[in-house]
């Protein structure tokens, strides 16, 4: 018995310590002690995978802190997290690892500290420093080096044989455990046989629940209850916020704690108003139903005020939506809102040339080349002839033809690439129609001039023009480039009608 | 640089030609050519003549015999007076971002604790699509927010930050180097234990930013929308996942709204962020504003006529609205003013007679305003002034200080006059279409009809309110246009709007007493309509109610007020003023030639028609005739109109052989045309008219077309 202790053993207290912090992850903490812990059974290569926000990283860090602070009675372990999200390439990651290890081991030999290019430039720095380390302090051999790679699937410019290559250090190495934690492990991942993997799955509605009746995301006492009450209600409520936006929407714990504390006070209003007691959970939750049939709350608002006044009106929609026919109503309504309103900024922000070249470049990019003739020359009537009314029969009968084999609205598909030089030609011909101003000027106002190629400069910087493929070709003055309107049809719409031009008559389907 | 340089000086002597003829032969003399003379260095502060060559850049008029003190005049005259409107202009410019200024620093020093939110504070800033006025707003933010809020401001524009790599290291740079300017440099590239981070490593910043603590380190997106969405997505994941450690903050220069915007990012970089929107003040209203400190001001030694004013707004209305533009095109109207005509030297106040030249009096005298005084003269039978101005220079030295005066007491009196226009919003229409108006027809009795009909019409409170105003302008002037009280030397009329005013007052109180509300004729409630039936028919008849003695009283009082500022409020336009053309410019040409170049149209111009710049024999032709003597670049152009989207280039040789070749008189052999066909061809496209198609094989593709 004895003789097992001084093989096998865990730090129980340390754990316990742990577990109480991290509330169901027990089977996880205790695993991946197991496997890190020089007393139990460490392992060279070890990879931690799961879902974001299910604990991964923290526990790693939180176990390995509290192991090696624990190694005055323990054996000796030190350890270096390296987070990929914060290395800007692989050549940044080497050298964060190698800073890193100089940091956990506090090293001296700083002058060695220095370029660190390649992978074997790593491994050739790693086994200097721990090898040397072991050799210094020969008289425990059961010392452990950890070296965890946080997100390393996510690292950006990584050479194909980065985690190969970093699987193979703790081959090298000798006491070196490498943690790999990524998101979705793929089975030749390492290249390397056999090597543990800890998961950990994704929290259940019971591990919500309890969770989120901890501490930090408990609510403070309501006014007119106990903190009781305020404790039940808070369990029943997230439950069912659980149900309603969780389950389908966002299976994260911080999306559900955020989609709980915005719900919390409107959920709650009524009884802080008196209305209703907090034991009253189903008359409650009939009373803030539109607020559970709304996936609103879970989108990330990047503007405070905007983001609850947005909510708020959103919540009223719904409201009223909800009486009428449940979920299907109201995407739309919210989607229109939105659109108004980008519109009408951009209609009203933009100068007039500006629009006008808006305008012509939605119109090279949803009309095909062939129609430029018959839309924008004055050949032959003298006055153009529009897409939408006023076609002869012939006209009539083409387009029938043409609906047989497309069946979507041209304005409803992406907008094709058109070149510059076109696009100026459709705004020469529209313009002295469409701009009331420039009518009386005539032919002299419609010069193409430097203002022009400022307004497509200007455009193009806001990216409402964007320029397709050949990157290399020139700038924005070159015609023969390729261009794309990167906005979309209501908002045309609305800039049109801005000026008084009703877009859909210029457009052939 | 050489070559540049070269081409900087040949340019100078040929600038203002009608075309450069580029010549190569050129170069063999160009080496015993002067040394390069003119190094321009405006610093302001180098007012001191002691090199006066290095600074002066005026050109000579008078067909270069002005002499140089004349052209150091004009140009210290320009100098002078664009300082003094830019000062004022600039003042204007900072005090409009200054409340804007204010909410964001508050909105900082608000900020709950990076830690507990992990969320970074970002302000957005909707500018509106000016994007050149940016500059000054963020330049004040980084001075402001230093000072307020202990923050060190990056200022990143989207030219700096082509990848992650790049923008990062200017961050990095950028807040490492400033304050400690250039030695340490090669320190920070150290970490404290001599530890070197890459250039792009933030953990370089966050090592400096453990030695010097400040509360926020604020990243300054100047224009985000020309960021790439996965540039700053990137970018601002990396801060998350930083800010732990670094207190970062982050502003948006926002152009269209905040909605587009976030609809660029990713959701999960949304989630890092929080933060509020900030509006800055509308360019119309800082152009009105710059219109009066910098047009309309008083102390303004140059009056920009209407037309030239009026297209400078239009364009601003209708194209960039920029504010900076908007600026430099005044300042361009300056110099143009003070660079071409020589007359200006007289606007100088210090009176140097003795550098004066026969030259400037001739000038005088061709004047048109000029002209015109003397003939009216003649015609007043006032001849012996006549004779004496055209013969006598101190005769005419005298009538110019008084013009140059007169023009001064003119324009504070139409200012004065413009004033009272404006007072109360009683005419609709803004201040600078009134200006304009005035600067150029005058204060007319359109005008003013227009102005004391509604006058006429003031309820007897908004006429107190009105008569307030006026006093308070009489009394306090305006000092946004620069005007000072005038109430002392225009007693009259301060008495007389005193006592329209108390008399106002006193009436209405008796009309109070006396249970009626005061009225006068002209209010529209005394007329009374009346509908009698007789016979079946309506009749409709106008009555005049009664009006009380109070009422009529107060008529008399409106009556007196109109017959006042009918009196009062005349005024001449500019162009009826003698020698209006040394202090007033109105001429559009060089501004627009200057800043909407139109460098298509003068490529088709010169390509179709090279006789209007090449000026040779050769080359003149009778409409759109292609003659041989064209050069064939311009040939092969006339030829190319013709042609449809794809050129074959077989077809374009024969057709420009049959021009060239053997038929005419001067005839090419045809290894001569062919060389000149292919240059021609090179030409073409190395103006972008033509390129390779890829569709046809010995095609190629057409790119221009004209008139666009």
């Amino acid at each position: 018995m004895n003789e097992m202790d001084s093989i096998f053993e865990l730090p129980d207290d340390l754990l316990a310590t742990l577990i109480e912090s991290f509330p169901c992850r027990d089977a996880q903490i205790r695993a991946l002690a197991t496997l890190l812990y020089p007393r139990a059974a460490p392992c060279r290569n070890l990879i931690i995978h799961g879902t974001e926000a299910t604990g991964k990283t923290a526990i790693t860090t939180g176990l390995l802190e509290a192991l090696q602070s624990a190694t005055d009675d323990g054996p000796p372990l030190k350890y270096a997290i390296v987070k990929s999200a914060e290395c800007v390439t692989a050549r940044h990651l080497f050298e964060r690892t190698v800073g890193s290890v100089v940091d956990a081991l506090e090293w001296e030999g700083t002058a060695s500290v220095g370029r660190c290019e390649t992978l074997a430039a790593l491994t050739v720095e790693l086994t200097r420093m721990l090898k040397e380390n072991v050799e210094q302090e020969q008289e425990n051999n059961s010392r452990r080096f950890v070296l965890v790679f946080d997100g390393i699937d996510r690292q950006r410019e990584a050479p194909p044989t980065l985690l190969p290559a970093l699987a193979r250090l703790s081959e090298i190495i000798p006491n070196l455990t490498t943690v790999f934690i990524l998101t979705t492990p793929t089975p030749s991942l390492l290249r390397v046989s056999s090597t543990p993997q800890l998961y950990f799955p994704p929290y259940t509605k019971t591990d919500f629940i309890a969770i989120l009746s901890r501490p930090p995301y408990a609510p403070p006492p309501l006014p007119n209850t106990t903190p009781q009450e305020t404790v039940d209600l808070w369990t029943r409520y997230a439950a069912a916020v659980h149900d309603a936006l969780a389950k389908p929407a966002s299976r994260s714990l911080p999306g559900l704690s955020r989609a709980c504390a915005a719900l919390w006070p409107r959920f709650t209003a009524p009884v802080a108003a008196g209305t209703h007691r907090a034991r009253e959970f189903s008359k409650l939750l009939v009373a803030a139903r539109a607020y559970f049939q709304d996936e609103g709350v879970l989108e990330p608002g990047i503007v405070l005020s905007g983001h609850s006044r947005d909510a708020n009106t959103n919540g009223s929609v719904f409201a009223a939506a909800s009486t009428t026919n449940g979920s299907n109503g109201h995407a739309p309504a919210k989607k229109g809102r939105e659109e108004t309103k980008a519109t009408k900024d951009l209609a009203t922000l933009l100068p007039p040339t500006a629009r006008l070249l808006l305008v012509a470049a939605y119109l090279a990019s949803h009309n095909a080349p062939r129609h430029d003739q018959t839309l924008f020359s004055t050949w032959h009537t003298g006055r153009r002839r529009r897409g939408g009314g006023g076609g002869g029969a012939t006209g009539a009968i083409r387009a029938s033809k043409r609906t047989k084999h497309r069946k979507i609205a041209r304005k409803l598909l992406g907008p094709s690439a058109f070149v510059l030089e076109r696009m100026v030609a459709i705004y020469a011909a529209t313009r002295r129609e469409w701009d009331s101003d420039g009518g009386e000027e005539g032919v002299v106002g419609v010069g193409v001039d430097g203002d022009v190629g400022m307004a497509i400069s200007t455009l193009a910087s806001l990216r409402l023009l964007v320029r397709v493929g050949g990157t290399g070709g020139g700038d924005t003055m070159d015609r023969g480039g390729k261009w794309r309107v990167g906005v979309g049809w209501e908002v045309i719409r609305g800039v049109g009608r801005s000026m008084g031009v009703e877009v859909e008559e210029w457009l052939i389907e | 640089m050489a070559v540049d340089e070269v081409l900087g000086d040949s340019f100078e002597e040929k600038q203002h030609q009608a075309a450069y003829v580029f010549d190569p032969l050129d170069e063999a003399d160009g080496a015993n050519r002067p040394a390069k003379r003119r190094k321009v260095s405006k610093a302001p502060n180098q007012q001191g003549a002691e090199e006066p060559d290095s600074w002066l850049t005026f050109q000579p008029l008078f067909g270069g015999s002005e002499n140089e003190q004349c052209v150091r005049l004009r140009q210290q005259l320009f100098e002078k007076s664009w300082s003094q409107i830019d000062k004022r202009i600039q003042h204007i410019l900072r005090k409009a971002n200054e409340s804007t200024l204010g909410d964001v620093a508050s909105f900082l020093q608000a900020t709950p604790d990076r830690a507990s939110t992990d969320k970074i504070p970002s302000a957005f800033i909707i500018t509106g699509p000016n994007l050149a006025s940016q500059d000054l707003l963020f330049e004040q933010f980084s001075e402001t927010l230093q000072i307020q809020v202990d923050a060190k401001v990056v200022r990143l524009r989207s030219g700096d930050a082509s990848n992650l790599k790049a923008a990062l290291k200017k961050i990095i740079h950028d807040v490492t180097a400033r304050e400690t300017d250039d030695e340490n440099d090669q320190e920070l590239a150290m970490g404290k234990d001599g530890r070197k981070y890459l250039n792009y490593d933030l953990e370089a910043l966050y090592a400096h930013f453990k030695t010097k603590p400040r509360s926020h380190i604020i990243i300054a997106f100047q224009d985000s929308e020309a960021f790439e969405s996965g540039l700053l997505s990137d970018l601002i994941s990396l801060f998350s996942s930083w800010l732990n450690r670094i207190p970062f903050a982050l502003l948006f220069g926002v152009a269209t709204s905040v909605e587009l915007f976030q609809a660029r990012l990713l959701k999960s970089t949304c989630q890092c962020l929080y933060g509020d929107q900030f509006d800055v003040e509308q360019s119309s209203s800082i152009i009105e504003k710059i219109f009066k400190a910098a047009i309309a001001f008083s102390d303004a030694p140059l009056r920009l006529g209407s037309s030239l004013v009026n297209s400078l707004l239009e364009r601003q209305r209708d194209q960039v609205s920029s504010i900076p533009v908007f600026v430099s095109s005044l300042k361009y109207a300056y110099m143009c003013h003070f660079y071409a005509n020589p007359l200006t030297v007289f606007l100088s106040d210090d009176k140097k007679d003795d550098i004066l030249q026969e030259e400037h009096f001739e000038a005088i005298r061709c004047l048109p305003s000029f002209r015109r005084y003397v003939e009216t003269a003649i015609e007043k039978g006032e001849i012996e002034q006549a004779r004496s101005l055209l013969d006598d220079n101190s005769q005419l030295r005298e009538f110019l200080h008084d013009g140059i005066e007169g023009s001064r007491r003119w324009s504070l009196d139409i200012l004065r006059k413009l004033k009272v226009l404006t007072v109360g919003g009683v005419l609709s229409t803004d201040f600078s279409e009134i200006y304009l108006d005035a600067i150029s027809r005058g204060i007319d009795t359109d005008r003013i009809a227009e102005f004391t009909d509604s006058v006429k019409r003031l309820q007897p409170t908004d006429l107190t309110v009105f008569l307030n105003q006026v006093l308070d302008n009489l009394d306090n002037g305006d000092p946004s246009l620069g005007l000072d009280s005038w109430a002392n030397e225009n007693k009259d009329s301060h008495a007389f709007f005193t006592k329209a005013l108390s008399t106002t007052k006193a009436l209405q109180a008796d009309a109070e007493t006396k249970g009626n509300s005061l009225r006068s004729k002209y209010n529209g409630q005394t007329k009374v309509l009346r509908t009698t039936v007789i016979a079946q028919k309506v009749q409709l008849s106008h009555d005049t109610a009664t009006l009380t003695r109070e009422d009529s009283l107060y008529t008399e009082l409106i009556d007196d007020l109109v017959r006042h500022l009918k009196e009062t409020l005349h005024c001449d336009s500019a162009k009826d003023l003698c020698m209006n053309e040394i202090w007033l410019f109105d001429s559009k040409a060089p501004y627009k030639d200057v800043f909407i170049p139109r460098p298509r149209g003068v490529v088709e111009r010169a390509l179709s028609r090279p006789h209007d710049y090449l000026n040779c024999s050769c080359c003149e032709t009778k409409g759109d005739q292609i003659v041989p003597g064209l050069p064939p670049v311009a040939i092969l152009y006339q030829l190319y109109l013709e042609t449809g989207s794809l050129i074959n280039v077989a077809d374009l040789w024969s057709a420009y052989y049959a021009i060239v070749g053997e038929e005419n008189e001067e005839a090419l052999e045809e290894q001569a045309a062919l060389v000149l066909f292919y240059r021609g061809l090179a030409e073409m496209r190395a103006m972008g008219f033509v390129k390779q198609s890829r569709k046809k094989a010995d095609h190629v593709a057409k790119l221009a077309w004209k008139g666009l």
